[in-house]
């Protein structure tokens, strides 16, 4: 071994090491806080280890690792496979990838490189990459650059599956769905077993009664009763164990006697998803005497495009209704058409009852920058408050960030400039 | 007598204001430096005593700033953004519709509906640029006191630009351009120009009213605001003490 090697081995073995205090400390903190419930043991034990190892362990299916979630869930379950959605949230994994990558990266794609490099067991293995983002579309080469493969390994390992950027138009639509036929045969090359209507009913039921749990997890959320950390932490478990465990689990946490209703002023939380362990924003709109009322990050209550109504129950009808359900539902500001995002806002405004958005953005994440203009008019113009945030995973600016939310809540609370 | 107290732990300077109902009663500051309870004490009964006045003459105290946390004798914290929009709002005879703080670590931009109400809020992030900070690092690098800055800027010869408004890059601009043998006051004047420009990028231009306040102590430098006005291209007021509006919004949070 080089003297290099010995010197990029500890650079690496102290970067996992502060990746886990990091995490460790969070996951403290939520067990700390007074309304801490022990409901919510079994998600904070899933967070505490995310590996492939563990989450194969705990679902009993082999991992296929994904990005971004138009990718019908339906079809990896009905398989008999785990979907893993990789994501970081962590402040050391995103900044050690200034050793390799350009610095205004993506701060989730940073992330998740850096897991690569540290995680072996995350980078080996079956991956299916919807081409959402450019940050997404590039990933797979940089994914070569930590470690190459040949082309078999390459071709065996990947499924891309190009999105449709348009979903309004019919040519879109067919395509897309070509995408998802070829996806259910990738799954099926991976376990040499094909996915039929019977297991597809079950899938779907499956993924219903996930829905179903997160329809009343949102509920509790809704009415004050449930801190936006801990919602946070349970979407965060959703992808890393068996799925009717978890909806089971957040089922019996809903029905827990929670403390009475948050009086805060509600919001709703719009923009970049939020990954364990980065809670920053939704601590400190706490701290700022805000509370999230909804949201519709793709982490959390956007995690999937909601249940699934069972029309054409034939194996191919159930594989085209998820092709459209994960096209047309999805709110990703990569597609070129994308209304039902702001409409889909104005129209939680009166259920969810909060008086004010804020409207996050990872930086270097550009297709939630560029429609946060369209949507802050559109909300100024229903009379809606509006405060956009920009921010990555560092705590630097948490100072700079909840003066303006502070101010942001006075604004809520209809504090005018004189008395 | 019964005196509210405004106290504003900023980056650079602590302010201190003392009100009767709306009306200023005196005004004073001091640098900020570690312990700045004792200081903003110290600065408050200086003010009392000035004024004739004793502690138990005091009402209420607020306090604001990055360090408002950090007094314990204040029964009120309140966030800079709002002290500032009350304090302006109230001292433009309510006319102010948009504030451009320049603190010494940060620039705020704050827009007003007609009641004074908080409508937009926009604020520099991690860095310095066009900040206090900013101007002190020049002015350190000139070998020039920042209250100079106007009348170098006004005696400006020669239009250059200084394309960095990173006060690292800046730093090495400036050196490159005195290395060149550029002229301070054309320095200055671009400095200003860079400031505004940077400033002016906080604001959509479509969302612009009337009523535009500059604030904060770099609103005594007449050349900013000559800058700000020729960017923004909109008339922009300042307040004959602009550093002390936000300590006076805290005071008047308290009624």
């Amino acid at each position: 071994m080089s003297p290099n090697d010995t010197r990029r081995e500890r650079l690496y073995r102290k970067t996992a090491q502060k990746v886990q205090a990091e995490e460790t400390q969070i996951l403290d903190w939520l067990r700390a806080r007074d309304d801490y419930r022990p409901e919510l043991d079994y998600f904070l034990a899933q967070l505490a280890d995310r590996s492939v190892r563990a989450v194969e362990r705990r679902s009993g299916r082999k991992v296929v690792r994904l990005l971004c979630n138009q990718a019908p869930l339906e079809l990896f379950l009905a398989a008999g496979l785990q979907p893993l959605r990789i994501a970081s949230g962590s402040f050391n994994e995103a900044s050690f990838s200034v050793h390799n990558w350009p610095a205004l990266t993506c701060p989730l794609i940073k992330g998740i490189l850096t897991g690569l490099i540290l995680d072996p067991n995350l980078l080996t293995g079956p991956w299916v990459i919807p081409s959402s983002c450019d940050w997404v579309v590039k990933f797979w080469e940089m994914r070569l650059e930590v470690s190459p493969l040949d082309m078999t390994a390459n071709d065996k390992e990947l499924m891309f599956l190009e999105l449709p950027h348009f979903k309004n138009r019919p040519k879109s639509r067919n395509r897309w769905l070509e995408e998802v036929l070829e996806l259910k045969k990738f799954l099926e090359s991976l376990t040499g077993r094909k996915i039929r209507r019977p297991e597809l009913l079950q899938a779907v039921s499956t993924v219903n009664r996930a829905w179903q749990a997160i329809l009343a997890l949102k509920d509790l959320r809704r009415q004050g009763r449930i801190s936006s950390v801990y919602f946070s932490a349970v979407m965060g478990a959703f992808f890393l164990g068996d799925l009717d465990t978890w909806s089971n689990q957040v089922t019996a946490l809903c029905q827990k006697l929670w403390p009475a209703e948050n009086p805060a002023p509600g919001i709703f939380l719009a923009g970049s998803p939020i990954f364990f362990p980065n809670f920053k924003l939704p601590v400190l709109i706490e701290e700022a005497g805000l509370r999230i009322a909804a949201d519709d990050l793709c982490s959390s209550e956007r995690v999937f495009p909601s249940g699934q109504v069972l029309e054409d129950t034939s194996e191919f009808g159930l594989t085209a209704a998820l092709a459209g359900r994960y096209h047309q539902g999805c709110l990703c500001p990569t597609f070129g058409d994308n209304e039902r995002r702001v409409n889909n806002i104005l129209s939680q405004t009166e259920e969810s009852n909060f008086q004010g958005v804020v409207f996050t953005v990872l930086k270097g994440c550009h297709p939630y920058d560029l429609e946060s203009v369209t949507i802050e008019k559109t909300l100024k113009k229903h009379g809606l408050r509006y405060l956009r945030l920009e921010t990555d995973y560092s705590a630097e600016d948490r100072p700079n960030l909840l003066t303006r939310l502070e101010a942001f809540a006075s604004s809520l609370k209809g504090v005018r400039g004189v008395s | 007598m019964s005196v509210n107290v405004g106290l504003d732990l900023g980056s650079t300077a602590i302010k201190v204001v003392l009100t009767e109902g709306r009306k200023i009663l005196w005004h004073g500051q001091t640098p900020t430096a570690p312990g700045q309870e004792s200081l903003a004490q110290i600065l408050t009964r200086k003010g009392l005593t000035e004024l004739g006045l004793t502690s138990r003459d005091v009402g209420q105290v607020a306090s604001t700033g990055y360090g408002r946390r950090l007094v314990g004798f204040a029964e009120k914290a309140v966030d800079e953004i709002l002290a500032n929009a009350v304090g302006l709002f109230e001292l433009s005879g309510r006319t102010a519709r948009h504030i451009v703080n320049i603190g010494g670590q940060d620039v705020k931009c704050i827009s007003l509906d007609e009641q004074g109400r908080v409508t937009d809020i926009k604020m520099n992030d991690k860095c310095a640029a066009g900040t206090g900070r900013f101007f002190e690092l020049v002015a350190r690098l000139l070998d020039t006191p920042v209250s100079d800055f106007t009348d170098l800027s006004q005696a400006a010869t020669e239009s250059i630009t200084l394309n960095s408004t990173c006060v690292v890059f800046a730093e090495s601009e400036i050196v490159s351009l005195m290395a060149k043998g550029t002229k301070k006051m054309d320095i200055v004047k671009a400095l200003h120009e860079s400031v505004a420009r940077r400033v002016a990028s906080m604001f959509k231009y479509s969302e612009l009213n009337e009523g535009l306040w500059l604030d904060g102590g770099p609103a005594m430098n007449k050349a900013l605001v000559t800058a700000l006005a020729d960017e923004l291209m909109t008339e922009v007021f300042v307040l004959d003490k602009p550093q002390y509006t936000v300590a006076y919004g805290a005071a008047l949070c308290l009624n």
